[in-house]
């Protein structure tokens, strides 16, 4: 018989709070509460991501729904005191408006998540995802239930492609035409299968999923498998991802224990198993063939795709493979409906879709929105604007593979369609945002580098093409480029597009074409003039002190790693150029604006 | 059955081909690098890469993976195409700028120079895993694998260290297509560890082998040698002859068959063998690589030898000075007294193919010039009268090994009456020729002595030199005693219709004089039988009596007078007729004309 407590004190304990020690924070309030003499009347649960991970770490108390952030072990008695007992909020460990700075104690309140439409996430940091009790307490496997008894394996996929859920995983493939695929494909041994392969830079999407809300998935991939008539699935998850992997096979074994998977789950007469399977270190493997090459043992490379996967897949047998938050998904779509879904999102991309805001934002994190909501709402209203008062220049959508959106383009629908038809996809969500000290051509750099580490290295044009490039860009980036290297790009790119062997090489060179379409000015700056007008680029920048604004303070001269700067004291300082690193110290810490760039 | 349109030629395709199998097929040249029809499609070089137009739809594909399917177009040169294919040959010149393979598709596409700066100059891997893939899926040895991930990526054995795994077949050499791996002998063969092409374990022995087919060398062949290391487990390793050969004539099933024959007569013409010339060590074989003997000469001068039939040291360079020694082994109380009869001739002729491909010098030591045949003498004449050979009449006498490789030759010139010594390059050993170190075994089966030579004893010397003391056992060739082609042609010839000639009589007439066993006093003690010099006398193992051939048996008495047991008698020859000879002998005459006859005759006849 479980027990009510008065109140809950929800902490977070997903990676990202781990990080600013949320054990830390976890095992004081257990003690204090002990401590106290309070533990039969208050409860503290360790929960998964709320996706405000700026403010880490982070905990809410029911009843009431006070959010508190950036707490630290020595905030605890304070919290137990004021709030537990005497129902205070302790206002300096609020959330801050960013505008006014008035505290906004109420999780509701905090525009960072009252415009968020949380469903995928909807128990994120509202259980704890060690125990199966709790997410069954909150309508978990009721979905299950309704398939395996009220539904026919074809009407579970009719209602799936009714809703119209497109692959979550960036391809956007329709997720009920794949099951359908799936289940018509000929042979009797079928596999379902989770991408929790997540490798975008910026991206922790699935990371949160699998770590706060793992049964979600498992719930998915029995109804799924249900429909498509497999009994075997296997989660894949990368090996950078331990909490994810040890909450995954706690619930795996939990659910076990409830019958709700394994032989004759809840009596049904169907029978499915799920194993998981860690990566070890390799972007590729995200990519799907690659993953069932390194499923089966094998060296994770990708094989030629002319058969899908759903008719050659693991094995060489049927198979459905999904991101995990699609699979995460389909309880919800079960339960409340396909009409329900469609309700949400615009024409060619129904339902939310979960993103993670990184890079020059205020409020870095993972949100869930409805698909269509413009980037300006996402960016200014939820994630609270630019920090330090800069210029929002672009945002990188769909990691290595995807493109920049420019700020003319701000109005944008996220959608599928939308974002391709911009020069960019939708990926997997993460969004990396960047300001006007951002340089487009060092991005693009950025990802061709990421990309050229991550490359299997089994065909020639992303092996080979990618690398060269890179050298071209190099070349840019330090001043020694020719308006010629633009167009070898361009041909080199339509290669590497054409002649890849997988997703990885076709869609590698993205993000110097989509830079080069709406950034082509700074390139030819790098070019012509010699210039990183977003001062990033060190062969192309150069500090200098305005003497007129200088008042000799020293502080620079002191701070120089180099001892590059000297000057009398009162005196107006001189940066020396052939010992500068250009490590832009003396830039940061000059209080009267006397160093510049150039 | 699938149509398809190619270029605009309509071809058709059968299950499961892939493009460019049709296309290939049909006479419609695609480039490849990492494709090999013994192999799975590995699809890595994208060299491949064909327009596929599906349902309106065009896309690039590799055409070595992608499967022929029905109504598909094709268009392997368009514009689009060759633009990839230019790109993708350029990157890959860029990475191996010195390999030819390269460079010539490079420039077919209209690249002549890397446009990329290239980083190592040496590089001749280009990746495509065909190496990877003839290790595993032929070989089954699966030595070679990659490593690394992206531009770090690798090919070679695991953590790229020597590994007992490789057996050295030089599949992977044959099927790289830069040349990138190369077979290195570790011990020397004949001539230093030079790097070896690799040779195929089906060969034709020779242009003048009969019959001229291929024979598999068990020892070589990765089908056997894999089956053998592993003890039976990998059953299927390469056969790629087998899958090739159209006539299906290749059978790796095949074992040795023993076959039991019944014949009327036999041939011997088991040959002869080299001496070994280790056992005169004062000549140094062995000790330098340049000290051979006249048979390893002849392979070195021929064509389809090691150096192609050029005469060269084995440092690999034209010789200045040759010394050829006579009667290295022959005519010598220390190894064979015999004379080995052919060397003089070959040595001759070595003398000459030196001169004939090197400028060097010769000097021939002999001692005797045995130059009996027809038109041998002529050819000596012709030989002493060649400039650059110097025929030194003395026997040679040691080879020494310089410090600096040199050989010296020391040996007596009999006709300066002084001991001579001059330095050379190489030396080639005339060695003696011997019976073959099995002659024992194959005499005691048939029942053939051996001369005081070792060679195989004929029935006369002078007058039945193909017969042997065994009736129906010939001797043909070298196996009697040393000869070369024109007497061993006319040996064994003469082996040849004795033993025809015999075959042909159907029946043959012998002495009634023969020995016969009474097989009820036969004790089975066997000594009649190896008495026998005739191999005459069997042993019937189900009767447990010996019993005489008769037409074998000579009639010799040997047997006759052996048997312990006095079973065997001598037909015509009997006891009881020799005393009654010798009764008739010493009778006191009766009469006077029986007195007068008795001193005509004489004793007994």
């Amino acid at each position: 018989m479980a027990e009510i407590r008065r109140a809950n004190v929800m902490v977070c304990r997903s990676t990202g709070c781990e990080a600013s020690d949320a054990v830390g924070v976890f095992d004081a309030m257990r003690e204090e509460i002990k401590r106290r003499g309070l533990d039969s009347e208050i409860d503290v649960v360790q929960t998964g991501c709320r996706g405000f991970c700026a403010m880490g770490p982070v905990m809410d108390i029911y009843p009431g729904g006070i959010f508190y952030c950036q707490v630290q072990p020595a905030d605890v008695p304070e919290i137990v005191e004021e709030t537990l007992i005497k129902g205070r909020v302790v206002e300096r460990l609020t959330y801050k408006d960013t505008e006014t700075g008035e505290p906004i104690p109420i999780y509701e309140d905090i525009p960072f998540y009252n415009k968020q439409v949380r469903n995928v996430l909807r128990f994120c940091g509202k259980v704890d995802p060690q125990n199966i009790d709790e997410y069954i307490a909150l309508g978990g496997y009721s979905a299950l239930g309704h398939a395996l008894f009220g539904m026919t394996p074809e009407e579970i996929i009719e209602e799936v492609k009714a809703s119209g859920l497109r692959g979550r995983g960036g391809g956007g493939f329709p997720t009920g035409r794949k099951w359908e695929a799936t289940r018509d494909a000929p042979g009797d041994v079928k596999y379902v299968v989770a991408n929790g392969d997540e490798g975008d830079p910026g991206a922790f999407m699935d990371r949160s999923l699998m770590e706060a809300d793992p049964h979600s998935i498992l719930e998915g991939m029995i109804i799924g498998a249900y429909a498509i008539g497999a009994h075997e699935g296997f989660i894949y998850v990368r090996d950078e991802y331990p909490l994810a992997v040890k909450n995954l096979r706690i619930a795996i074994q939990q659910a076990k224990d409830y019958g709700l998977l394994g032989e004759n789950i809840l009596d049904s007469g169907f029978d499915f198993d799920v194993k998981i399977v860690r990566g070890a270190g390799a972007f590729v493997c995200g990519e799907s063939s690659a993953l069932m090459q390194s499923l089966e043992g094998k060296v994770g490379e990708p094989r030629p795709k002319h058969f899908h996967a759903t008719e050659r897949g693991l094995w060489d047998r049927p198979t459905c493979l999904n991101n995990v938050k699609s699979w995460a998904n389909i309880p919800l779509i079960i339960s409340a409906g396909a009409d329900w879904f469609t309700s949400m999102g615009t024409e060619g991309s129904k339902g939310t879709n979960t993103f993670c805001l990184v890079g020059k934002i205020q409020n870095p994190g993972l949100i869930e929105v409805p698909m269509g909501i413009t980037l300006r709402e996402i960016i200014y209203d939820i994630g609270g604007g630019i920090p330090d008062g800069r210029e929002f220049k672009a945002v990188q959508t769909g990691g290595p593979s995807g493109g920049c959106i420019p700020s003319d383009l701000l109005d944008l629908q996220v959608d599928f369609d939308r974002l391709t038809e911009a020069g960019s996809m939708m990926g997997s969500g993460a969004m990396v945002i960047m300001d006007d000290r951002t340089c487009m051509v060092d991005v693009a750099r950025y990802f061709l580098d990421f990309l050229k580490e991550e490359s299997c290295g089994k065909c020639t044009p992303c092996r080979e093409g990618i690398k060269s490039m890179l050298t071209i860009l190099n070349r840019i980036a330090e001043g020694h480029g020719e308006m010629a290297d633009l167009d070898a790009l361009g041909a080199l790119a339509i290669t590497v597009q054409s002649g890849s062997l997988c997703g990885l090489g076709k869609t590698a060179p993205n993000p110097v074409l989509s830079t080069l379409r709406y950034f082509r000015d700074e390139y030819v700056a790098h070019i012509e003039d010699h210039t990183c007008p977003a001062g990033v680029c060190k062969a192309l920048i150069e500090y200098y002190i305005d003497a007129e604004l200088c008042t000799g303070c020293g502080l620079c001269s002191r701070k120089c790693p180099q001892e590059a700067i000297s000057g009398e004291k009162k005196e107006a300082h001189t940066i020396d150029l052939d010992l500068c690193i250009k490590c832009g110290v003396c830039f940061d810490v000059c209080r009267f604006d006397a160093v510049g760039m150039r | 059955m699938a149509t398809l349109i190619i270029d605009g030629q309509t071809v058709h395709a059968e299950e499961g081909q892939t493009i460019l199998e049709v296309a290939r097929e049909n006479g419609i040249e695609i480039p490849t690098l990492c494709y090999h029809p013994l192999l799975e499609t590995y699809g890595a070089c994208r060299l491949c890469t064909v327009e596929v137009i599906r349902h309106g739809r065009s896309k690039l594909e590799t055409a070595c993976t992608h499967p022929a399917w029905d109504g598909l177009e094709i268009k392997t040169h368009s514009t689009d195409v060759n633009e990839v294919r230019k790109v993708i040959l350029g990157l890959f010149l860029s990475r191996c700028p010195e390999v030819p393979i390269i460079q010539d598709l490079a420039r077919q596409y209209g690249v002549t120079e890397p446009p990329f700066p290239p980083e190592d100059l040496e590089q001749k891997c280009i990746l495509c895993g065909l190496c990877v893939r003839v290790c595993h899926e032929l070989v089954k040895a699966d030595v070679l694998n990659f490593s690394q991930r992206g531009i770090d990526r690798q090919v070679g054995p695991p953590f790229l260290e020597k590994t007992r795994q490789c057996i050295g077949c030089g599949a992977c050499t044959i099927i790289c297509p830069t040349g990138a791996i190369e077979i290195v002998l570790e011990e020397a063969a004949i001539y230093g560890a030079k790097p070896l092409g690799p040779t195929s374990a089906v060969w034709v022995p020779s242009m003048q082998a009969v019959p001229r087919v291929p024979v598999i060398d068990k020892d070589s062949c990765i089908h056997f040698r894999q089956l053998d290391r592993s003890e039976g487990e990998i059953v299927d390793a390469c056969q790629a002859c087998q899958m090739l050969c159209e006539a299906d004539a290749i059978n790796f099933d095949q074992q040795d068959e023993i076959l039991e024959l019944d014949v009327g007569t036999v041939i011997v013409a088991t040959g002869f063998e080299m001496w070994d010339p280790h056992k005169l060590s004062q000549y140094s074989y062995g000790k330098s690589p340049n000290v051979i003997t006249g048979l390893e000469f002849e392979r070195l001068s021929n064509s389809a030898g090691i150096s192609g039939g050029e005469i060269l040291t084995a440092e690999g360079d034209k010789p200045e000075r040759v010394a050829i020694i006579h009667c290295v082994g022959s005519r010598d109380h220390n190894a064979h007294e015999y004379c080995s009869r052919f060397c003089c001739m070959y040595s001759l002729k070595h003398a000459h193919l030196v001169r004939d491909k090197t400028d060097a010098e010769v000097y021939e030591f002999y001692m005797d010039m045995r130059t009996f045949g027809s038109g041998y003498e002529e050819f000596y004449e012709r030989i002493q009268k060649e400039e650059g050979i110097t025929m030194v009449r003395g026997r040679g006498a040691s080879v020494e090994v310089l410090r600096d490789g040199k050989l010296r030759v020391k040996g007596e010139d009999a006709d300066l009456g002084e001991l001579v010594h001059v330095d050379v390059d190489m030396v080639v050993l005339s060695s003696a020729v011997e019976a073959p170190h099995d002659a024992d075994q194959v005499g005691s089966m048939l029942g053939l002595s051996r001369k005081q030579d070792g060679f195989f004893a004929e029935a006369h010397p002078k007058l039945r030199p193909v017969e042997t003391n065994t009736e129906g056992v010939f001797l043909a060739g070298a196996a009697q005693g040393p000869k070369d082609v024109p007497d061993t042609v006319g040996h064994a010839g003469a082996a040849a219709s004795m033993a025809l000639a015999l075959l042909d009589k159907g029946e043959v007439t012998i002495s009634p004089q023969v020995a016969v066993v009474d097989e009820k006093l036969c004790s089975a003690c066997k000594t009649c039988l190896s008495l026998c010099p005739y191999t005459a006398i069997s042993f019937i193992d189900e009767e447990n009596v010996a019993r005489v051939n008769e037409a074998l048996c000579k009639g010799c008495g040997t047997c006759v007078a052996a048997c312990p047991a006095g079973a065997i008698t001598a037909r015509h020859f009997t006891t009881e007729q020799i005393m009654a000879q010798i009764e008739g002998l010493f009778r006191l005459p009766e009469t006077e004309e029986e007195l007068v006859e008795a001193e005509v005759e004489g004793v007994g006849s």
